[in-house]
């Protein structure tokens, strides 16, 4: 190898591009030998952080509400007390997110990337059906492996629609919907109370309470109640619309005396600072 | 359910029959007061099936990598422990670390078990296996003891704790002790463990640490120390390996056994013995 | 075991009122064996913006020479520094690329913003799932315990002098319930003009 580079020129070297190592697109492959190794030797696969949700959402007369609680676990610890799992696709629609973290969050990303470029290239506003299509169709291609389970709400010219997408790629499109580890608790809130042609205010009334049943009946579930509300006027993003369980307040206080903590060497630096650019503006005199 | 000879095997104990024999009327006077054999009334329970271990294994196994089932009843194993012999007695050091996988339980154990006056165990693997049998061993030698009008031999202690444990070998128990004492022989130290290992050696040391424990106790060890040096052995050797193994810390406990019955030295926190040898060495 | 917990780590990073503060233990073992006790596995990448990598030391190197590299590539393209956000995402980025093959490393990002001097930490599981906090984040093998001392020793608005103390004794008593990190702390306080790094005294066992 040092031999080869040797031989090189320096205008061959110049002319190689500088950053070889710079993200390929996509998924990278290179580790997952040694991580089937290393479960095989033995060592437990780690888990990442799942959400471990309920999600909902319903058709209201104008639009859709989405609701998300806001626990994000890891294993049976509450890795985030108030998340974000209603993520941003365009302006007229956003989409809940259960399942495997990362997934909901990059999926969202990506697929909010794409409907932009659409809209771009199109010269209109992505419909909410052309969201669907992109997401059901990149998630199976991956078979499921992609734990990404979502609702996708939002309204377009062609009104208000509300879907769910399984990690898979199979999609539903209904008036309600759930998702997530309180999933049940949150549809047998909807069986019961749900009705066609609500108004604004008892959809996001009925979607909280939905909410509520998943924070207050399932363990993966807490915290706040995040709400989502699309109509063709716009979208309003309320959170925190009800803080479902507060943390109580804390009587004592806890502080150390200054110099509890025994040191063994300091070390102070200053942050210096680079001064990118001085521009010197010159008075017309004139 | 076993025979009473299964546990006394020993020479020492035959004897007690031999010498009730000799002597009918205090035989009489003890024996509704004293049972032959406390395991033989009172046995530890075990499950039911005409093969215990066998069973154990079933119900409470975890596949192993070589395909083996291993009992899953697994305590603490993370100790340091060691004993040595000298020309004044025996020197035993321990740590006080319990762990339960990673997490550390407790970092104030007492990991040396005061069996008698004369008799000191120490405790490596399960802690409630090693302070439940020694504490039965402890009872069988106080009952020798008004048997015999006098104490057991180390040699004899140390074989009724392997005696019991190796009745239920196989079935998930944990301990690997050092048994330390003084009798007629003079100073005695003997390694005793669950897969029914029972010798004896002038050095010692059991746990995940003691890898390194041996390699300072290895390094420092003379038949002729004095007193003094013994101690400062017994602790670093104990501290070194609080060190290097994650399992073993807290404090080192230290006890010296004498002609006339053991004492405890000391007690240190390995923290303050970490900062005091690395200021020693600096002065150096 | 999990491979996350073959070498031991325990990193904190906790907001301050205009500072930050990130700590860590410097274990390096090999499961029971210590190797060694002066461990970096926290670094600072930009002036005041530090990475704190927790996990599987030999990608804790991987990962932390990967990020300088493309870090210090992408600001000498754009001629600018990154906002800790910005580096966030670009930590994320990385670990999400290998999504089905992950690096074992759970990071912690503490920093301020060079404008706005807005205090910032995140932190990340295996696969890249950022997570902003206002007021702590905790990672390594002893999370649960950190967690304990942090939900009980935090409160907004800490002057520095305050957050390191806090930090520090959150870090030195989590450390002291796990086998497989301490050996010792370090901690760095980040002000607007100034980064103070503190090695502590702690128990070696």
């Amino acid at each position: 190898m040092l031999a080869i580079r040797e031989q090189q020129s320096s205008s061959d070297r110049a002319q190689q591009p500088i950053s070889v190592d710079l993200p390929y697109p996509g998924f990278q492959f290179d580790l997952c030998l040694r991580n089937q190794y290393l479960i095989s030797k033995g060592f437990k696969a780690p888990i990442a952080v799942k959400t471990g949700t309920t999600i909902a959402g319903i058709v209201f007369d104008g639009g859709v509400v989405l609701g998300a609680d806001t626990r994000a676990t890891e294993g049976e610890v509450v890795a985030d007390k108030n998340c974000e799992k209603i993520h941003y696709l365009a302006d007229n629609m956003y989409c809940c997110g259960a399942g495997t973290a990362a997934d909901t969050e990059k999926t969202t990303d990506l697929i909010s990337s794409k409907i932009r470029l659409h809209s771009l290239n199109t010269g209109r506003q992505a419909r909410v059906q052309t969201a669907l299509r992109m997401l059901k169709q990149m998630l199976s291609r991956y078979g499921g492996y992609i734990g990404a389970y979502l609702v996708l709400g939002g309204v377009d010219c062609t009104g208000a629609h509300l879907y769910t997408v399984h990690a898979a790629g199979s999609t539903d499109k209904l008036p309600y919907v759930s998702m997530g580890s309180g999933s049940l608790a949150a549809m047998a809130t909807f069986e019961t109370q749900y009705k066609p042609g609500m108004s604004m205010e008892a959809a996001k009334e009925l979607v909280s309470e939905a909410i509520q049943a998943g924070i207050f009946n399932d363990l993966g579930s807490g915290s706040n109640v995040d709400l989502c509300v699309i109509t063709s006027r716009g979208v309003d993003y309320i959170r925190p619309y009800k803080e479902a369980c507060s943390k109580g307040v804390r009587q004592g206080d806890y502080s150390y005396k200054q110099g509890t903590t025994a040191v063994l060497e300091t070390k102070v630096r200053e942050i210096k600072f680079d001064v990118v650019s001085v521009t010197e503006h010159k008075m017309e005199v004139d | 359910m076993c025979s009473v000879s299964q546990f006394y095997s020993t020479r020492g104990i035959h004897d007690i029959d031999d010498k009730y024999k000799s002597r009918p009327d205090e035989l009489e006077a003890i024996l509704p007061i004293i049972p032959t054999s406390s395991l033989y009334t009172q046995p530890f329970q075990v499950p039911p099936g005409h093969d215990p271990a066998t069973y154990l294994t079933q119900l409470a196994a975890i596949p192993s990598e070589n395909g083996d089932n291993v009992p899953e009843i697994k305590f603490d194993h993370g100790t340091t422990t060691l004993a040595f012999k000298y020309k004044n007695g025996v020197i035993v050091a321990v740590d006080s670390r319990a762990t339960a996988g990673a997490w550390i339980a407790s970092q104030t154990v007492k990991k040396v078990i005061e069996i008698n006056p004369y008799l000191l165990g120490t405790m490596a693997g399960g802690a409630a296996d090693c302070s439940y049998w020694e504490r039965r061993l402890a009872r069988e030698c106080r009952l020798y003891q008004l048997r015999n009008k006098e104490r057991i031999s180390v040699a004899a202690a140390s074989k009724v704790l392997s005696n019991f444990l190796y009745y239920y070998k196989g079935m998930g128990l944990s301990v690997g002790t050092m048994i330390c004492g003084w009798d007629t022989k003079g100073p005695g130290l003997y390694y005793v463990d669950t897969d029914g290992t029972r010798m004896t050696h002038h050095v010692f040391s059991v746990g995940s640490g003691s890898v390194y424990a041996y390699g300072v106790l290895d390094a420092g060890l003379k038949w002729d120390l004095t007193d003094e040096q013994a101690y400062d052995l017994g602790r670093r050797s104990i501290y070194h390996a609080t060190y290097r193994d994650a399992y073993s810390g807290g404090v080192v406990n230290l006890y010296h056994m004498k002609e006339t019955g053991w004492i405890k030295i000391s007690q240190d926190n390995v923290m303050d013995l970490h900062y005091k040898y690395a200021d020693e060495k600096i002065a150096q | 075991m999990s491979i996350l917990e073959y070498n031991g780590s325990a990193i904190i990073a906790m907001i301050g009122k205009h500072c930050v503060a990130i700590a860590s233990d410097k274990r390096l073992g090999i499961q029971a064996q210590t190797i060694s006790t002066d461990f970096r596995k926290v670094f600072e990448v930009n002036s005041g913006l530090f990475l704190g990598l927790p996990g599987l030391a030999t990608d804790v190197s991987t990962v932390e020479r990967t990020l300088q590299y493309r870090l210090n590539l992408l600001q000498l393209r754009e001629s600018r520094l990154l906002t800790p956000r910005s580096f966030m995402y670009m930590v994320s980025s990385l670990l999400y690329e290998r999504r089905f093959g992950p690096y074992f490393v759970e990071p912690v990002i503490a920093g301020l913003d060079q404008e706005s001097y807005q205090p910032f930490i995140a932190t990340m599981d295996l696969i890249g799932c950022p997570m902003e906090k206002n007021d702590f984040v905790v990672s390594g093998t002893c999370s649960e315990q950190m967690y304990g001392m942090c939900e009980s020793l935090w409160k907004p608005n800490l002057e520095p002098l305050e957050l390191f103390e806090i930090i520090s004794q959150a870090l030195l008593n989590s450390v002291d319930r796990d086998a497989l990190s301490g050996w010792g702390g370090i901690v760095h306080v980040v002000e607007k003009d100034r980064v103070t790094t503190k090695h502590l005294r702690a128990r070696m066992d």
